[in-house]
């Protein structure tokens, strides 16, 4: 059997290795972006803000319901003409229609994983004792002060395991991106395994990449929840 | 063009993309309690095996998981001397059978182990097997607390039967393209918007399903509130 022969594994994956750094990157600003979405969605179901509240809720049952290979193709043929429209309106000129590819991807994913990122904060909220807060309160503690010394610690860290999970899922997501041409560690082994036609020494590769890349996201976020966690 | 016009085409591809979807039911519960039952017992080789697939389950892109079933179940099939018979939606079906008995497998076993540890004792001390502590009293308080993620899992599941296409399997998704290209690629939009209202539609009746079963399964066991399971997308 000559499946697995060193010479094509390595070359292929240091070729697939390349596409790593892009895909941390993505990941890193989708995470970041839809984690503040959904803090604020998080925010205006706690507050129940009477109009935003309703908006949130549509747009979450929007979002849940279709598949987000269905977001990503929407975005891609719906955002440039809505992002033309918008520029004309304001009289810019510019061709929304250049926008890159990596943009509709990184925008689309953002809307779909920013309902999935408000749930784990509202279940971080969920899990602070408000009787703490009671507390705080009677030490004479200001709102930001109890927000910043009370809250926030106590949160964010509840929230680590779930964060690193939706990190992980943003990974998988953004292999979404071959269909419109963006290269992430999936569409970059499709292209190195259409080079030599060895496409299924080229996958699996790519499912070791994955494997690690999601140990290593899982063994950091066990670390730095231990290293944070005082109580 | 009127975008509802494409309604009963794209149906006619329904049937396979439902056969697909009901094949990794069925056959990804199977795997499901296979790995749960594995990883629970820590048999000493077998459960090491079994963390090995969920973690590809879980941890690699579904389309990823469908080439590799597709480009890798002929080789695996030519190991053992039959000819190549497998077709796309074959495939699909294993690649699906694969991806959601791992993902199932992590709502499983967390609801057996959320299960109260004194009722877990009791058993053991009444000399109940394994299989008859499941049976007579895990189980039933198990399904209750499994029944949310459970609900999950199908609408994940339902969303990853999209992505099939990319295989070569005619589903709803590549009927789609097949119309969008006969219409010389104008409508693109406006079918992915009549694609996202049925995938809604199938997630909704998904969800009624399963919610019509934790209302019947939380009547005779409501001590054990269900596991709140952070709603994470799978793709």
């Amino acid at each position: 059997m000559h499946i697995f022969d060193i010479d094509i594994l390595l070359p292929d994956l240091w070729a697939i290795l390349g596409a790593v750094p892009r895909t941390l990157v993505m990941a890193l600003t989708i995470f970041i972006f839809s984690t503040i979405i959904g803090s604020l969605f998080a925010l205006i179901e706690q507050r129940r803000m009477p109009v935003l509240r309703e908006f949130v809720l549509s747009y979450k049952v929007a979002f849940k319901g279709m598949p987000m290979v269905v977001v990503v193709f929407l975005a891609y043929y719906g955002l440039p003409i809505a992002f033309q429209f918008l520029a004309d309106l304001v009289g810019l000129k510019v061709n929304a229609h250049r926008m890159p590819n990596e943009v509709t991807l990184i925008l689309a994913l953002i809307a779909c994983v920013a309902t999935f990122q408000a749930e784990v904060v509202k279940g971080a909220l969920n899990s602070f004792d408000t009787g703490q807060a009671d507390a705080a309160y009677s030490l004479g503690y200001k709102n930001s002060q109890l927000l910043r010394r009370v809250l926030l610690p106590q949160v964010v860290v509840a929230a680590i395991p779930d964060l690193a999970n939706s990190f992980m899922v943003i990974m998988k997501a953004l292999s979404l991106g071959f269909a419109i041409e963006v290269v992430d560690i999936f569409a970059q082994s499709q292209l190195t395994a259409a080079l030599n036609y060895y496409y299924l020494q080229a996958f699996l590769i790519a499912v070791v990449i994955y494997m690690v890349l999601a140990y290593l996201v899982t063994r950091l976020a066990d670390r730095t929840e231990r290293a944070l966690r005082v109580w | 063009m009127n975008p509802f016009s494409m309604i009963p085409e794209l149906l006619t591809a329904m049937p396979l993309t439902l056969a697909i979807m009901f094949v990794a039911i069925i056959v990804g519960f199977c795997f499901a309690l296979a790995a749960a039952t594995f990883r629970v017992r820590r048999l000493p080789v077998v459960s090491q095996l079994a963390d090995l697939y969920v973690s590809y389950a879980r941890s690699v892109p579904v389309a990823l998981q469908l080439f590799v079933a597709f480009y890798g179940l002929p080789v695996l099939v030519g190991l053992f001397g039959v000819k190549d018979f497998l077709s796309p939606t074959l495939a699909a079906m294993v690649a699906l059978s694969l991806y959601h008995g791992g993902y199932l497998s992590e709502v499983i076993r967390p609801a057996y182990l959320a299960v109260d540890r004194g009722q877990h004792d009791a058993a053991d001390s009444l000399g109940y097997t394994f299989r008859q502590k499941i049976r007579r009293i895990v189980g039933p308080q198990a399904v209750h607390i499994a029944l949310p993620g459970y609900g999950n899992a199908i609408i994940y599941l339902i969303h990853n039967v999209a992505l099939v296409m990319y295989i070569g399997a005619a589903d709803v998704m590549a009927t789609a393209h097949l119309i969008m290209e006969r219409d010389y690629n104008q409508y693109q939009f406006e079918t992915y918007l009549v694609l996202a209202v049925i995938y809604s539609l199938m997630c909704l009746i998904a969800w009624l399903i399963v919610r019509a079963f934790e209302t019947r399964a939380s009547k005779p066991v409501a001590r054990t509130s269900p596991v709140k399971v952070p709603l994470m997308a799978n793709v």
